[in-house]
């Protein structure tokens, strides 16, 4: 997962949503039209008709205190099953943890701080996902096979309420075991660290700007200069030029200051020698306030830079030029009318470079609590949770428990970001029109043994024009299965709170919600249908 | 669905029902039930017999909707089987009771109480009637289903089945797994549904317990309807008369005899009549209720 993933496009995502829908659903009625044609003849369209009408009369009669009644008879039968043995793994798991992370007596730093909070979190969620994971993919088979369910649905209970009672009621029970340990994982992460050393928990709340970059000349370039590190994360500006590297901030006013009117910037700036110069310093930098409107701009003193660790200066919101004889107002006078702040940072020391990229300089904000910021993330962890549980409910409707299992699970590591990526080259770009080099299965396997170059054309003729139609079925396969899939690429906030900052909502928390909400209709719809449409007493 | 045939006010009606359970493939396997016709008119208590794989459960759960027709029409209470909302007006006793078991009895008939959109206060009231109904003791209300024995088990799951006021009970093998007593409490409780004006289906291999209760009976062999009528006018034996009086001396017998073949007829038994197991049963349990420690047979004898 990216620390610094993009902000989730609102409109587009939403579009993309209903076209995945419609298409799936358009497809499913296809499906069913054909296989009633092929089953039942000319009476297909009067018995589609019926389960149309069945199905819209099950979605309007829901009763709340039927999918409640289902909610809790699940929660108390994972309950009584004694699936909150859980907390006993997880109790023997810190009660041990100490013994292998004490750091014995020395003083804590921040990688052990961030080492506790990771364990927890964690520890949490692979104690967590796993439960689940088995909970609700074996729920509903094993009351099919058990026939207790068929006790429910000779009562005015729909399908429709079984899976949301089941849903309802794994998630209520995850949320329960969730709530229980990130409430000891927290105590457990404040108690190992000794009181004179809990400043280093804290929940910083950044301002992420825009970056761009001027060059030597003060040119208006992409990017800064590449000083031959094949990670090309961040780029360098060079000492005593015009290189700036220009951080654009929006939204930014007279309550990004804190209680005493500054305004706090941090950094971590990585430095690059180009000779060895004064050992005894660390490179040097400034900042440069500019307002373009009013075309002036202010440069505070110049300040080392403190590499891997990062460094906070507190700029006053009075901005004094004694030279000039003129006093800045920070907000009034660089903010800009559409309330952007423009930040350049420049590298004072002749032929030395700074590195820096987009996430490198932030305003922060007034720091939050550290528990705010731990139980957004155990926020995340439930996020998951809850699509974990309707992924497996809605497979357990027609599959086996074992099976079901398999398949969330699958579905669960496909949903990882390199997954993602690597779906992504396969299908050779975002979109299946981009096409793929080399060709897909079958024309890849083609190459490879006739030693064929892939950017040589393939012989024009039928056999080759039918193989390379099934490999488009299945690219397009594989690009359907891409869309179904989810994404967790925003859901992992566990970095966020054990590198010390909160996690934003924009970021993390709102596009989690949204794609968790996304999945809510498509599983419970899917698996309504899948439990309409079988026979549960079928041999 | 338009369905045929005079009987439109039926309870259930059941058009040619055909069902054929197929393999993964879609090939028939077996032919459960074929073209299957019968209604079941309100207030009645009809039986379903048979022998094992005769078609008698499916035919339940073709009704119920746990099974999906091959082909026929079924009406039950006016709506169709696929229909949920017919289960407001239905109790099902299934033939083993798929209760449960992490549940006490209590918990039992408030789910299913619930499931019927009951408020609380009407589930407590009910849930205390039909456990004292199917006389489930104090004392292991409050016990997991787990642990409770398969007679137990039984009369909570006909508690169930009763916790909506039903208009139509369906009973599986009502009496499957019951000791004698709780066998006649069972007819008892069929016998009163009927009273209420309650329909009541019930399929069994039991015969003695459905001459007991049904009005009529239908008799499947091979998914087959083979035989359909009132008990009484069945099992009547059109060729014989029966004549039942108080104990007769051998003088009187010999009169009674001479008679009757003054008239033509051919005697083909005189007897005492006996009483059936069950009668005998039940009357020693009564008699040793009501004087504890009387024995019939006496200490130390062995046969």
């Amino acid at each position: 997962m990216s620390f610094d993933p993009d902000l989730m496009p609102l409109v587009p995502a939403l579009r993309h949503w209903l076209i995945v829908i419609g298409g799936l659903s358009a497809a499913a009625i296809l499906v069913s039209l054909l296989s009633m044609l092929v089953i039942h003849g000319g009476k297909c369209l009067q018995l589609f008709a019926d389960e149309v009408q069945g199905f819209l009369t099950d979605l309007v009669s829901i009763s709340i205190r039927r999918v409640f009644a289902l909610a809790k008879l699940t929660f108390m039968e994972a309950y009584r099953r004694k699936a909150l043995l859980v907390f006993v793994v997880f109790a023997l798991l810190f009660m041990f943890a100490g013994w292998f992370m004490g750091n014995d007596g020395e003083e804590i730093t921040k990688p052990t701080v961030k080492l506790y909070i990771s364990f927890v979190l964690r520890a949490i969620t692979w104690l967590t996902l796993p439960l689940m994971f088995i909970l609700s993919s074996f729920g509903i088979p094993e009351e099919i096979r058990l026939r207790s369910l068929h006790t429910v649905v000779t009562k005015p209970a729909r399908r429709l309420e079984i899976v949301l009672g089941r849903v309802l009621g794994f998630t209520a029970l995850g949320s329960l075991v969730l709530v229980v340990m990130s409430v000891v994982g927290w105590i457990w992460i404040v108690r190992q660290i000794p009181a004179d050393a809990r400043s280093m928990l804290i929940c910083r709340v950044p301002v992420r700007g825009n970056l761009s970059f001027k060059d030597r000349n003060g040119q208006d370039v992409e990017k800064g200069i590449n000083v031959g590190d094949i990670n090309e994360f961040r780029s360098y500006i060079e000492g005593a030029t015009k290189a700036r590297a220009i951080w654009t901030f929006s939204g930014i006013g007279e309550n990004s200051l804190d209680s005493e009117g500054n305004l706090h910037i941090e950094n971590q700036f990585m430095a690059f020698r180009s000779y060895k110069g004064d050992m005894n310093r660390q490179l040097l930098f400034d900042y440069q306030f500019r307002n373009p409107e009013k075309n002036i701009t202010y440069t505070t003193q110049a300040w080392p830079i403190v590499e891997k660790r990062g460094v906070t200066k507190a700029i006053p919101r009075k901005l004094e030029v004694p030279s000039e004889g003129k006093t800045y107002d920070l907000i009034k006078d660089f903010v800009t009318s559409d309330g952007n702040l423009i930040v350049e940072v420049s590298c004072i020391d002749r032929e030395q470079y700074l590195g820096m990229a987009r996430i490198d300089l932030f305003i922060r904000l007034p720091d939050q609590n550290f528990a705010v910021g731990f139980f957004k993330a155990v926020f995340g962890i439930e996020m998951i949770m809850i699509l974990v549980v309707l992924m497996g409910v809605c497979a357990s409707t027609f599959l086996k428990g074992p099976i079901a299992t398999a398949l969330t699970f699958i579905l669960f590591i496909l949903s990882g970001e390199d997954t993602h990526k690597f779906m992504d080259q396969l299908i050779g770009g975002k979109s299946i029109k981009d096409g793929w080099q080399g060709g897909g299965f079958f024309e890849s396997i083609y190459r490879i043994v006739t030693h064929m170059n892939p950017t040589t054309d393939l012989p024009a003729n039928y056999a080759f024009t039918i193989m390379q139609g099934v490999d488009w079925v299945l690219t397009f396969f594989l690009w359907t299965c891409k869309q179904v899939i989810p994404h967790l690429k925003y859901f992992n906030m566990q970095e966020y709170v054990a590198n010390g900052f909160d996690v934003p909502f924009d970021q993390s928390l709102g596009p989690c919600l949204l794609i968790t909400l996304a999945y809510v209709l498509p599983c419970v719809l899917l698996g309504f249908f899948a439990l309409r449409i079988r026979e549960l007493e079928s041999k | 669905m338009s369905l045929s045939g005079p009987s439109t006010d039926s309870v259930i009606q059941i058009r040619n029902l055909s069902k054929v359970y197929r393999d993964f493939w879609g090939r028939p396997k077996v032919k459960a039930l074929n073209a299957l016709t019968l209604d079941v008119r309100p207030g009645e208590v009809f039986g379903l017999l048979g022998p094992n794989g005769s078609g008698k459960t499916t035919t339940m759960k073709l009704l119920l909707g746990l099974l999906f027709p091959t082909e026929g029409e079924i009406k039950i209470l006016g709506k169709s089987a696929a229909d949920v909302g017919k289960n407001e007006r239905i109790g099902y006793l299934p033939e083993e009771s798929y209760l449960y078991r992490f549940l006490n009895a209590y918990e039992t008939l408030d789910f299913y109480g619930r499931l019927f959109d009951m408020p609380a206060a009407k589930r407590k009231e009910r849930s205390e009637q039909l456990l004292d109904l199917v006389k489930l003791a104090p004392q292991a209300r409050h016990r997991q289903l787990k642990e409770y024995s398969k007679g137990m088990t039984r009369r909570i799951g006909v508690a169930q089945a009763l916790i909506n006021d039903p208009d139509l009970v369906m009973l599986d093998e009502p009496t499957s797994g019951l000791d004698p007593l709780g066998n006649r409490d069972m007819k008892d409780l069929i016998l009163d549904l009927k009273k209420q004006g309650k329909t009541v289906l019930m399929c069994s291999h039991l015969l003695a317990d459905v001459q007991d209760v049904c009005d009529r009976i239908a008799i499947l062999y091979g998914g087959e309807l083979k035989v359909m009528g009132r008990v009484d006018e069945l099992l009547k034996a059109q060729d014989e008369t029966q004549i039942l009086s108080s104990k007769l001396s051998p003088e009187a017998i010999r009169d009674v005899e001479a008679v009757l073949k003054k008239h033509g007829a051919n005697i083909l038994k005189v007897d005492q009549p006996t009483a059936n197991l069950e009668d005998l049963f039940l009357k020693t349990v009564q008699e040793s209720r009501e004087r504890p420690g009387h024995r019939t047979v006496k200490e130390g004898t062995a046969s």
